[in-house]
C-alpha cells in the first residue's frame, strides 16, 4: 500500500502540492453555472470597491487636511505664566529653554502694541522685537536678515492693509522705519499671529523681558519632545512658563480623520459582509446540488482534505476574482475622479498610502471568500459518502 | 486468502421505534480473487448495506471485516478512505461520473490529488475498454454504455483487489448490459474479485456464484457453501496472495 501513503511528501511542497489540481477542478466547477458565479463575483467586487474607495476617500480627506494644516505642528509657543506671577521671560529663562530643547531653534520675542501707519492708512498692530527672524519666518518680498539690526519686517496682513512693501516706510509710535521685508501669509492659527504684526530689531525695545519665546522644530515629533523637555526642565520647580503646542491640535485633527476613515471603512465592510453571505449562499447551494458528486469523490478515495481544498478553492477564486475586479474598478474610479474634478489634488489621490487601502480591500475580498466558503466546504467534505450517495 | 471477507457481520440502524432495524444479520461472506459473485434479493433486503459495508463506506455494528486478510473492521475515516482508494473499485448504477471532467480525467479522479500524472494509465484503461477515441469527451457526450465503461476504468485505476458494482446494468439496455458484463469477465480474469448487487437476471448468468440476501440473512455467502472460515484457507489463490 505504498502508492497511497499520504505521509511520503512532507513539508511545504507536499502541502502545496494538492492545491494545483484542486484549483483547476474548482475553476471548472465555477464555469458550470456562470451566471451564479458571475453574480457572486460581482457581489465581492462591489464590496471591495466600497472598502477601497471609501478607504481612499477618507485617506485623501485626511491627507488634504494635513496639507492645509501645514507645519504648524512644528512650533511651540512659550509664554510667561501670569498665574504664577511671571510677567515676562528673562534672558536666563531663554537660556534655560535653549538648554532644555537642544536642537530646535529658539526665537525669543519682545512684544508690544502700537499704531502702525502707512501712506494713507493706519492700524493697530502687535510689535515684536526679534533678533533672528529667519529662524521662524519666511519672507514673501524682500529678504529676512540673519541678524535683525534695522528696519521693519511687516506681516502679510499689515502690509496689505497699509499698502506697503519693501523700500516703503511705515510710522511706528511716531518713528519712521523702512520696510525691509514682507512675510509670507501664515496658513494657520498661532498665538503669535505674525500676519497682523510688525517685527523690529530687539534694540527698539527698552524692556528686558521677552513676551514670548518661539521654539521651531523640524517635525511635529520634535516639537512634542521639545515641549516635554521644557515642561520637565524649565517648569521643574515652579510653573514659570505656559506652553501652547500646535501639535496637540494637529493630533486632534488627525484623530478625527482617523475616526472618519475607520467609519468609512466600516461602511464599506458592511457591503463586503453582504458579499460574503452571498458566497456562503452560492457555495451551500452548489454543495447541496453536487452532494452525490462529492460522495463519489469520497467513495473512490479522494480524501476529505482534498474535497475541502476543491471547495475552498472555489470560494477563494470567487473572492479573488471579485477582489481583483473591485480593485481595478477602484483605480479607474479614482483616476476618473482626478481627471474630471479639478478640486481633487492629483498628488493626494496618487499618495502611496492609498495603496494600503487597495491592498487591504484586495486582501479582504479574498479573505471573505475563504471565510464564507469554509463552512460549506467543511460540511460537504465531512458528509459520510454513504449518505451523500444515497440521495 | 479471500480478497474481501465478512465474518458474522451485523448492521443495525436505529429505527423509528424501540427496535433497531437489522439490515444485515450475522452475515458470512467471502469472495476470492478472480471470482464474480452476484448478490440478489428483493428490495429492502439489505443489498446496499452489504455493499456499503463491503466497500468500507459503512462499518458493521458487529462482526469482522477483512481485506486481503487484514482486519479492516474499524478504521479511522482517513484510513478507510486510503483503503478504498487502494483496494476497492466502485461501479454505480448511475455511473456517477463528474460532468466537468473528461473521460480520462474521470478515470484518473482517484489519483487526481496525488503526485505524478495518471493520465497515461487512464488512457490505456479507456483504450482497453474500447474508448480510445473518446478520451477527451465529457460524460454528456457519451452513451450510457460508454459512461459505464469509463466508470469501470475509473474503478480499476488503482489496481484494486475488489470491484463492487451496484446494479451495474440497471440503466442500460440488454445488449449494452451484456457488453458491460463481458467487461466484468475480463476484469475478473485479471484476478480482481467482482461483487455485483443486482436485480438483473442477466448478471446472474455471468456470475460464478449467486448468493441471496433476504431480510438481512445471506445464504451461500462463502465459496463451496463452506463453514465460516476462521483461518485463511489454502487454495489455488495463495500463490498470488503474497503480492499484496
Amino acid at each position: 500500500m505504498s502508492r497511497a501513503d499520504p505521509s511520503t511528501p512532507s513539508g511545504l511542497a507536499g502541502r502545496l502540492r494538492g492545491w494545483g489540481p484542486a484549483v483547476a477542478m474548482a475553476a471548472r466547477n465555477l464555469r458550470r453555472n456562470r451566471v451564479r458565479t458571475a453574480l457572486a463575483v460581482l457581489g465581492v467586487c462591489i464590496g471591495v470597491l466600497a472598502v477601497a474607495a471609501l478607504g481612499i476617500f477618507g485617506n485623501v480627506l485626511a491627507l488634504g487636511a494635513q496639507d492645509a494644516i501645514g507645519d504648524i505642528g512644528t512650533q511651540v509657543v512659550v509664554s510667561p505664566n501670569a498665574d504664577a506671577g511671571v510677567e515676562s521671560l528673562s534672558d536666563a529663562d531663554v537660556a534655560d529653554i535653549r538648554r532644555a530643547v537642544g536642537g530646535p531653534a529658539v526665537v525669543p520675542l519682545h512684544s508690544d502694541n502700537a499704531v502702525v501707519s502707512g501712506q494713507s492708512a493706519q492700524q493697530f498692530a502687535t510689535i515684536y522685537g526679534v533678533e533672528e527672524p529667519a529662524l521662524a519666518f519666511e519672507a514673501a518680498e524682500g529678504r529676512l536678515p540673519e541678524r535683525h539690526r534695522q528696519g521693519a519686517i511687516v506681516g502679510a496682513g499689515v502690509a496689505e492693509d497699509l499698502g506697503v512693501g519693501p523700500g516703503d516706510t511705515v510710522g511706528i509710535g511716531g518713528a519712521q522705519v523702512r520696510v525691509v521685508a514682507v512675510l509670507v501669509e501664515s496658513q494657520t492659527f498661532s498665538p503669535v499671529a505674525p500676519d497682523d504684526a510688525v517685527f523690529l530689531p530687539e534694540s527698539a525695545f527698552s524692556a528686558d523681558g521677552y513676551g514670548r519665546v518661539l521654539v521651531v522644530a523640524e517635525s511635529g515629533e520634535a516639537a512634542r519632545a521639545a515641549a516635554d523637555d521644557i515642561r520637565a526642565e524649565v517648569n521643574a520647580r515652579e510653573e514659570r512658563v505656559e506652553l501652547f503646542e500646535l501639535v496637540a491640535i494637529v493630533d486632534e485633527i488627525n484623530g478625527f480623520f482617523g475616526l472618519l476613515s475607520t467609519f468609512l471603512l466600516g461602511l464599506g465592510a458592511i457591503s463586503l459582509v453582504v458579499a460574503g453571505v452571498s458566497i456562503l449562499n452560492v457555495m451551500l447551494m452548489s454543495t447541496v446540488e453536487r452532494r452525490q458528486e462529492i460522495g463519489v469523490m469520497r467513495a473512490v478515495g479522494v480524501t476529505r482534505r482534498d474535497v475541502l481544498r476543491v471547495l475552498l478553492a472555489e470560494a477563494g477564486l470567487i473572492g479573488a476574482a471579485g477582489a481583483a475586479a473591485g480593485t481595478l474598478l477602484t483605480v479607474l474610479l479614482v483616476a476618473g475622479l482626478v481627471v474630471s474634478t479639478p478640486e481633487v489634488d492629483a498628488a493626494l489621490a496618487l499618495d502611496p498610502t492609498n495603496g494600503r487601502y487597495l491592498l487591504l480591500a484586495l486582501g479582504f475580498g479574498v479573505g471573505v471568500g475563504l471565510v464564507s466558503g469554509a463552512y460549506p466546504a467543511w460540511k460537504a467534505a465531512n458528509e459520510r459518502p454513504v449518505e451523500a450517495l444515497r440521495s | 486468502m479471500y480478497s474481501l471477507e465478512l465474518r458474522g457481520a451485523t448492521k443495525r440502524y436505529p429505527g423509528g421505534g424501540a427496535e433497531p432495524v437489522v439490515a444485515l444479520d450475522d452475515v458470512d461472506f467471502a469472495v476470492e480473487p478472480g471470482e464474480f459473485v452476484a448478490v440478489v434479493g428483493p428490495s429492502g433486503s439489505g443489498k446496499s448495506t452489504l455493499l456499503n459495508v463491503l466497500g468500507l463506506l459503512d462499518d458493521p455494528t458487529e462482526g469482522q471485516r477483512l481485506l486481503d486478510g487484514t482486519d479492516v473492521t474499524s478504521l479511522s475515516v482517513a484510513q478507510r478512505t486510503a483503503a478504498r482508494k487502494e483496494s476497492i473499485g466502485f461501479v454505480f448504477q448511475d455511473f456517477h461520473l463528474l460532468p466537468t471532467l473528461t473521460a480520462v480525467e474521470n478515470v484518473a479522479l482517484p489519483t487526481a490529488f496525488d503526485p505524478g500524472d495518471a493520465s497515461d494509465r487512464a488512457a490505456d484503461l479507456l483504450s482497453r475498454f474500447g474508448l480510445g477515441d473518446r478520451l477527451g469527451h465529457e460524460p454528456a457526450e457519451l452513451s450510457g454504455g460508454q459512461k459505464q465503461r469509463v466508470a469501470i476504468a475509473r474503478s480499476l485505476i488503482n489496481e484494486p483487489a475488489v470491484l463492487l458494482a451496484d446494479e451495474p446494468t440497471g440503466n442500460l439496455d440488454t445488449e449494452t448490459g451484456e457488453s458491460i458484463l463481458a467487461e466484468f469477465e475480463r476484469v475478473k480474469e485479471e484476478g480482481v474479485a467482482v461483487v455485483a448487487v443486482t436485480h438483473d437476471p442477466l448478471v446472474e448468468g455471468f456470475a460464478d456464484r449467486v448468493v441471496e440476501l433476504t431480510d438481512g440473512v445471506l445464504v451461500g455467502g462463502v465459496p463451496d457453501g463452506g463453514e465460516r472460515a476462521d483461518e485463511p484457507r489454502p487454495g489455488p489463490e495463495t500463490a498470488t496472495a503474497g503480492d499484496r
